[in-house]
Formats: C-alpha cells, sequence, structure tokens
C-alpha cells in the first residue's frame, strides 16, 4: 500500500533507495567478519546527504525534519542491507543536540566523521530502560560505573551511555578513550560483533534532555526502536522482493512455483506482515514529536517489526528450498540481518512485557 | 515416559549408560553441527565395536536386532548424553534398502563396511532441476555392455565430499511415461573416474552438503539394484524410515534443555508469559514422543506407516523449529552471537542451532509436499 508522501519525502526516499541500492547483500557479504563491518566514506556521504542530521534541529545545524523522514531512510537502508549503521547514528545526534547547547561531538557525528552509538541496554532483555545499575557519581565531573551489553560498538568513537544519578536515570557521553572503558566484542552470525561496554569511574559529559521530552534516556530509548524497526521493515521488503521473484522464476513440476496455491498463500501471508508494519510504523513516526515519542507506541512498533521480520525472513527460506539453506545465497543474509536487529534493545517478547506494563492495558 | 522398563530393559538402559558416559568423549557431546568425519567416525567405530551402531538391524547382517524397546532406550540414552548425530546414510538408507531388495554379492560387498563404519554413504537423489518433483531428474545412466555410463549433476548431497559411495536414482529410459517408470537405482563408487565433488557451505556456516558431477563415469552393471527402471519404488520403499529417522524426537528433547539453560541464565523463566510458551513446547514434544513411538510400534508391525509418516516428519520438523524460536526469545540480545553463548549453567549454542533447524522443513520433502501428501492420499480430498 502506497504511503501518502509529500514531494520532498519521495525525492529522499528515492536518494536513500539508490543509497541502499549501492550496497546491496553482494557489499554486505564482503563486511562480515571485519572491523569495522562497513564503509566510513559512506557514513561520510550519508552525513553529507543530511541524513545522519535528519531529526537535529535546524537551529543545530540540522536538517531539522521528522520520524517519518528517518523511518523512510532507514527503511530504504535495510531494504539494501547497507552495513553502514546510519540509524543509531542518527538517533545518537539527535540525542547530542538536545541540550540548550549541543555537545561538542555534534557537528562530527552528523557529518559522519565520527560515530557515536547508544549504550543502553544492561541486561539482555532490556526489560525497564530507566532502572539502571550503572551508577553516575559526582554532580560537575560525572563518573560512570557499570556494564552495558549488546553495545554496536564496531568503528565507534563513542557512546551515550544511560546510568542512574541522584536526580533519577540521566544520558552520558563517554569517549571510546576515555579512561576506565573496556570493550570486549564477539562476533555475531551476521558478521558484524556486538560489545559488553565495562566503565569504572570513567569520566563522562551529562547530556540533558530536550526541554520537551520527559527524560534524555527515554527520548533516544524510544528512538533507537523505532530506528531499529524501521531498518528491519526494510529488511522484510528486501527478503520479499528477492523471495517473489523466485517464485516466478524456479519451476518445479513443469510450473513456476508461484503458481501453487500454498505457496501463494505464504506469499500472501508475507505481505501482509510487511504491510501491517509498514502501516503501524509510519502512523506512529507522523503521530510523534521525535524528542517525545509515546513509549507505548515505540515498544508497539518494535514488538511487531521484531516479530515479523523473524517470522518473515524465515518463511522466504523455506519458500527457496535447499538453496535458501546454504551461505552463497543471499536470502540467508536477510535472516542474519533479522536475527540480529531484532534482538537488540529487546527482541519481540521483552518489547510485549514493557507494553502489557505501560500501554494500561487492565484499564 | 509412555513406558515403563522390564526389569531386562532397565539392566540395558544402565548398561547402555554407563557404557555411554564412560566412552563418548566430552569435545562430541552437546554439539550443533555434525562434527568432521576425522573426529565422527572413531565414535562411530567404537560403537561399532561395542555391537551397539545398527540396533534396528538384523543380527544375522551385524545389528543387534534390538526389540522396539530397546531401541527406544537406545534412542533416549544417546540424546540423554548429548550424543552427536551419526551419517545416517549407511546405517539408515542404503542398508536397510540393500538388506530388502540387494543381491546376496550387493549385501555382502556393502553391508559390514557399514558397520564397520569403513565406508560413508551419500544420498544422490536430487539435481538442481529436481527438488520437490524428484521424478524430473535428468542424471542419465546408459547401458554399454556390462556397464553403465553415467552423466550429469546431484546436489544438496550430505556429506557428499567425505563420501566414498552414493546410493543414485539415474534416468535409464528417457521415453518412459510417465516419468517415474525410467529410473534406476544405482550404487556408485565416488572415488572413481569421472566424478567431481565441490562442497557447499551451509547458512550455518558448515559444510555440510555438495554438488557431485558425473563425466561419463563407468558404473559396473552389478551395481544395480533391483531391476532396471524400477528404481522409483525401491527409493520410495522405505522413505517413511526416513521420514521417522528425520523426526526423532532426540533432537527436540536436546532443544529442550537448551531453552531451559538459557531461560534460567537469562532470566526470562521468571516470565509467566514465557513459561506458557515453554509449557506448550514441551507438552507438544511430548506429543511427539508419543507419536514417534507409535510410529515405531506400527513400523515394527507392518513394514511402513505409508502415506501417514508424513504426519510426524511436519509435527517434528515444525515442533523443532518453533523450540529454536524459543531458544532465540530465551537468549534475548545474545541470539546472533556466533559463537555458544556462554551461562552459568555452561555454554549454550542459540543461533547456530536456530540457523540449523532451517533445513528441517525442506530436506527429506518439504513440510509443503508432505502436507500435499497427506491430502490427498490420507484425506483424500479432491483434486
Ligand atoms: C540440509 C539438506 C540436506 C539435504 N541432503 C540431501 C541428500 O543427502 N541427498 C539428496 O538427494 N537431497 C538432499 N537434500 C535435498 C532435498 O531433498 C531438497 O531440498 C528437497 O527435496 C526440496 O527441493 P528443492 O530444494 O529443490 O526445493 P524446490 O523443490 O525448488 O522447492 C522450493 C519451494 O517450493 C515448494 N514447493 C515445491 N513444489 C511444491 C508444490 N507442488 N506445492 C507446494 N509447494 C511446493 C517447496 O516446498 C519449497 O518451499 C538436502 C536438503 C537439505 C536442505
Amino acid at each position: 500500500m502506497d504511503l501518502n508522501l509529500t514531494s520532498e519525502q519521495s525525492l529522499l526516499r528515492e536518494a536513500a533507495a539508490k543509497f541502499g541500492a549501492a550496497a546491496g547483500p553482494k557489499v554486505a557479504r564482503g563486511w562480515r567478519g571485519r572491523e569495522p563491518g562497513f564503509a566510513p566514506a559512506r557514513l561520510r556521504q550519508a552525513g553529507e546527504l543530511g541524513w545522519l542530521g535528519i531529526l537535529v534541529p535546524d537551529a543545530a545545524d540540522g536538517s531539522g525534519l521528522g520520524l517519518t523522514e528517518l523511518a523512510l531512510v532507514l527503511e530504504q537502508a535495510g531494504r539494501g542491507l547497507a552495513c553502514e549503521p546510519l540509524g543509531l547514528a542518527a538517533v545518537a545526534a539527535a540525542a547530542l543536540a538536545q541540550g540548550h547547547a549541543p555537545h561538542p561531538m555534534l557537528q562530527r557525528a552528523m557529518r559522519g566523521e565520527a560515530l557515536v552509538v547508544p549504550a543502553l541496554q544492561e541486561s539482555t532483555h532490556a526489560d525497564d530502560p530507566l532502572a539502571l545499575r550503572t551508577r553516575a557519581t559526582g554532580d560537575r565531573a560525572p563518573r560512570l560505573t557499570g556494564t552495558k551489553v549488546s553495545v554496536c560498538a564496531g568503528g565507534a568513537d563513542g557512546f551515550l551511555v544511560s546510568a542512574g544519578s541522584a536526580d533519577g536515570a540521566e544520558l552520558y557521553y563517554v569517549s571510546r578513550d576515555a579512561l576506565g572503558v573496556h570493550l570486549k566484542t564477539a562476533s555475531t552470525v551476521e558478521g558484524r560483533s556486538l560489545a559488553t561496554l565495562k566503565l569504572k569511574d570513567t569520566p563522562a559529559d551529562l547530556v540533558p534532555p530536550r526541554q520537551s521530552s520527559r527524560s534524555a534516556v527515554e527520548a533516544l530509548t524510544d528512538l533507537c526502536l523505532i530506528a531499529v524497526s524501521a531498518e528491519l521493515l526494510g529488511v522484510m521488503a528486501g527478503a520479499q522482493e528477492l523471495t517473489f521473484e523466485y517464485l516466478r522464476i524456479r519451476k518445479q513440476f513443469g510450473k513456476p512455483i508461484g503458481s501453487f496455491q500454498a505457496l501463494q498463500h505464504k506469499a500472501v501471508d508475507i505481505y501482509i506482515k510487511i504491510e501491517t508494519t509498514r502501516s503501524l510504523l509510519y502512523q506512529v513516526a507522523a503521530a510523534n514529536d521525535p524528542y517525545r515519542i509515546d513509549p507505548a507506541q515505540a515498544v508497539a512498533v518494535k514488538a511487531k517489526a521484531s516479530e515479523d521480520a523473524l517470522s518473515v525472513t524465515q518463511a522466504c527460506i523455506q519458500l527457496h528450498g535447499a538453496i535458501g539453506f546454504t551461505d552463497e545465497h543471499d536470502i540467508g543474509l536477510y535472516l542474519k540481518r533479522a536475527l540480529l536487529l531484532s534482538s537488540l534493545f529487546g527482541n519481540a517478547a521483552a518489547q510485549r512485557r514493557r507494553y502489557a506494563d505501560i500501554a494500561e492495558l487492565t484499564m | 515416559m509412555f513406558h515403563h522398563d522390564s526389569p531386562e530393559e532397565a539392566a540395558f538402559r544402565t548398561e547402555v549408560r554407563t557404557w555411554l558416559e564412560a566412552n563418548l568423549p566430552a569435545t562430541l557431546r552437546g554439539r550443533t553441527n555434525r562434527p568432521p568425519p576425522a573426529e565422527l567416525m572413531p565414535w562411530y567405530r567404537m560403537l561399532s565395536r561395542k555391537g551397539w551402531i545398527a540396533p534396528h538391524w538384523p543380527k544375522e547382517h551385524g545389528g543387534m536386532g534390538a526389540s522396539l524397546n530397546e531401541q527406544i532406550v537406545m534412542t533416549e540414552e544417546l540424546a540423554r548424553v548429548g550424543a552427536p548425530q551419526l551419517p545416517a546414510q549407511g546405517l539408515n538408507h542404503i542398508g536397510p534398502i540393500l538388506i530388502e531388495f540387494g543381491t546376496e554379492a550387493q549385501k555382502a560387498k556393502h553391508l559390514p563396511p557399514i558397520i564397520a563404519g569403513d565406508v560413508i554413504w551419500a544420498q544422490g537423489y536430487s539435481e538442481p532441476g529436481a527438488g520437490s518433483d524428484l521424478a524430473s531428474l535428468a542424471t542419465r545412466a546408459t547401458l554399454d555392455g556390462d556397464r553403465f555410463v553415467v552423466g550429469g549433476q546431484k546436489i544438496w548431497t550430505t556429506w557428499g565430499h567425505h563420501s566414498d559411495w552414493m546410493f543414485a536414482l539415474a534416468r535409464t529410459d528417457p521415453q518412459a511415461q510417465p516419468r517415474q517408470a525410467g529410473i534406476s537405482f544405482l550404487l556408485l563408487d565416488l572415488h572413481s573416474p569421472g566424478v567431481r565433488v565441490r562442497p557447499i557451505r551451509t547458512i550455518a556456516g558448515d559444510d555440510e552438503f555438495a554438488e557431485v558431477f558425473f563425466d561419463d563415469v563407468a558404473v559396473p552393471a552389478q551395481n544395480l539394484v533391483g531391476k532396471l527402471n524400477d528404481g522409483w519404488r525401491i527409493a520410495n520403499a522405505l522413505l517413511g524410515h526416513e521420514r521417522l529417522g528425520t523426526s526423532n524426537p532426540q533432537f527436540a528433547l536436546i532443544a529442550l534443555e537448551r531453552i531451559k539453560t538459557m531461560a534460567r541464565a537469562s532470566g526470562v523463566m521468571a516470565d509467566p508469559a514465557f513459561r506458557d510458551r515453554l509449557a506448550a513446547a514441551s507438552i507438544n514434544v511430548t506429543a511427539l514422543l508419543a507419536l514417534f513411538n507409535h510410529a515405531v510400534e506400527l513400523t515394527n508391525r507392518q513394514r511402513g506407516l505409508g502415506p501417514d509418516s508424513s504426519i510426524i516428519k511436519i509435527f517434528g520438523s515444525e515442533l523443532l523449529q518453533s523450540l529454536n524460536d524459543l531458544l532465540i526469545e530465551a537468549a534475548g540480545s545474545e541470539a546472533s552471537m556466533e559463537n555458544p553463548v556462554p551461562t552459568a549453567f555452561g555454554a549454550v549454542d542459540v543461533s547456530t542451532s536456530f540457523l540449523q533447524v532451517r533445513r528441517a522443513t525442506i530436506y527429506g520433502g518439504s513440510s509443503e509436499i508432505q502436507r500435499n501428501i497427506i491430502a490427498r492420499r490420507v484425506l483424500n480430498l479432491p483434486q
């Protein structure tokens, strides 16, 4: 189903589609197991195109656009299996721009010259983003101690870390090179690595919330959920294209396999999952201010995108038969990307747990 | 679970358990990927020397001639220690086929090395153009005096690059109608001139299968199993066995243990919604055990389940996949880690297991094909 886009938004989507297509599965394959697993030049290119500062207000030299534009870009990046962490970089830039005076890293982060990524999760199930064990001490010169898990730290120059202070959950910027930073990375089947970030009495800068938002940690958490969901939507869409093409060309029993009703119904179920996720994502994007997203809506989008992306990409493998089970075929790359992204910042089940708590289901 | 051991069975169980605990190398326990031959075959030969490699084969051919209950005891105990999957093509496929259809010379030549673990077999049915539609296979075998000349290609051949012999379906009568009537069943020495094998890497990162090319490969005419052009019947005669083999509850039981370990470690075991899903999965594993026992019982009595064997293939393979969905749910943001996830209760292989089980609904006849079989041949629904 077509989105109702302005002409500027359509142009943006076209440009992002080009950027995504210039990546594609072949390129994604080439980055597997490398560190960092993406092209820094392409991250800078995204910066020049204004996509990393897409949410950053005009006053801070950003593009000053909204969640719809962010989602349009990230959907295309996901569809092309782009390896550059555009989504995390863009939401981190938005966070760095929040205070009265933007953080000094903002300009470089927006241009893609430095990579700042969120480091929010403390458990593999990411249950409550505000219940934090990482502690911040010292008012003027804060220092952090604690552990963050599943951080997309590849190529990162700095992190946006959530921590509990005397005033509750706050967001801090920590440089990769700061004292007491210890990173332990391990590879994923998707090709990039995830890291455990240990901080011990590490100097950090407080990143204050924007006036309109409830809390900087909550704002960044919800942005992460939306960004990853948009990429997941694109991953599903890319897998769908590849698979529907295969249904047309692969012949068995003298006919294209797409002519078998059992497979047509499977294809339709895939299509419905993608279209419903797309509607939900873009309705939520249009209805929310980037700095004050309704958390229940963000959680709902991530829950649905995570669940659907896994089931869609699994079904796509099945529709390919044995060739889908090979490493050589590209369809597996979509499943692995979906496995990684759906698990980050809380998987579908973790989102549903949170949703049950915050969405006032029993009212 | 549905059966209480008789005193003899209980004694057998104790004997098996004690021996497995003492003899199965730790490095082979709980593996998700099938270990390569250099690691696996010594274990195979050890089981063989113990006399336990082929519980379901008759004693005269070197099997255990075990009763149904003894076979189940064996399966359960192998699962319990986390024994690795053995290469099955010899033990479960060509062995039983030769016992049923082979000449005395074929039995004498091929059965002992399977029992001993000296020869590894591959199944050469699928081709690039003939997957679900196996009858469209194009590999040709032309009779020329006392030999066949074989040309063509097989693909997705499990352990093709580790195998010494292949049992293959080849077209011996290109004109025959229906196409099934022009296919023969051949035994093919993979070390013959003109055979070329290329391993294929799977989505889970291992070289589990291969493609095999035949360029005018000479196969002695005495390597024909059954009659000329009767290969389709022979290949299908024991399909029920294959479906049973691939749905062995051993895999589901192992998956269930993985989930529990991961859920305890990550804390989701405390979530009532998760426990509900775990309970549902666990009940389905129990149902699979029941179905499997039932199927083995019927198979032993009347030789073959017929098209009903598709039920167990679908139920077993799809259950295995839903168990792995639960496993990645339990692992949270560690679901995609390449290496086993270290926990306080031991390392748990998550992503490899999840990727591996994609195959269960594809090989041995896909879920879609099994559903077609049930709809047509069991339910007799109109075409
Ligand atoms: C791990 C693994 C190991 C294997 N090992 C061996 C081996 O050792 N030896 C061997 O010979 N083969 C082996 N195979 C091959 C296996 O038997 C085939 O993959 C299987 O028969 C399906 O064929 P295909 O892969 O060509 O898929 P296709 O037949 O092309 O099917 C593609 C999709 O179309 C669906 N489809 C096809 N026809 C219909 C229909 N009429 N109605 C509805 N849906 C349909 C299928 O279900 C599937 O989803 C192995 C496969 C795997 C994955």
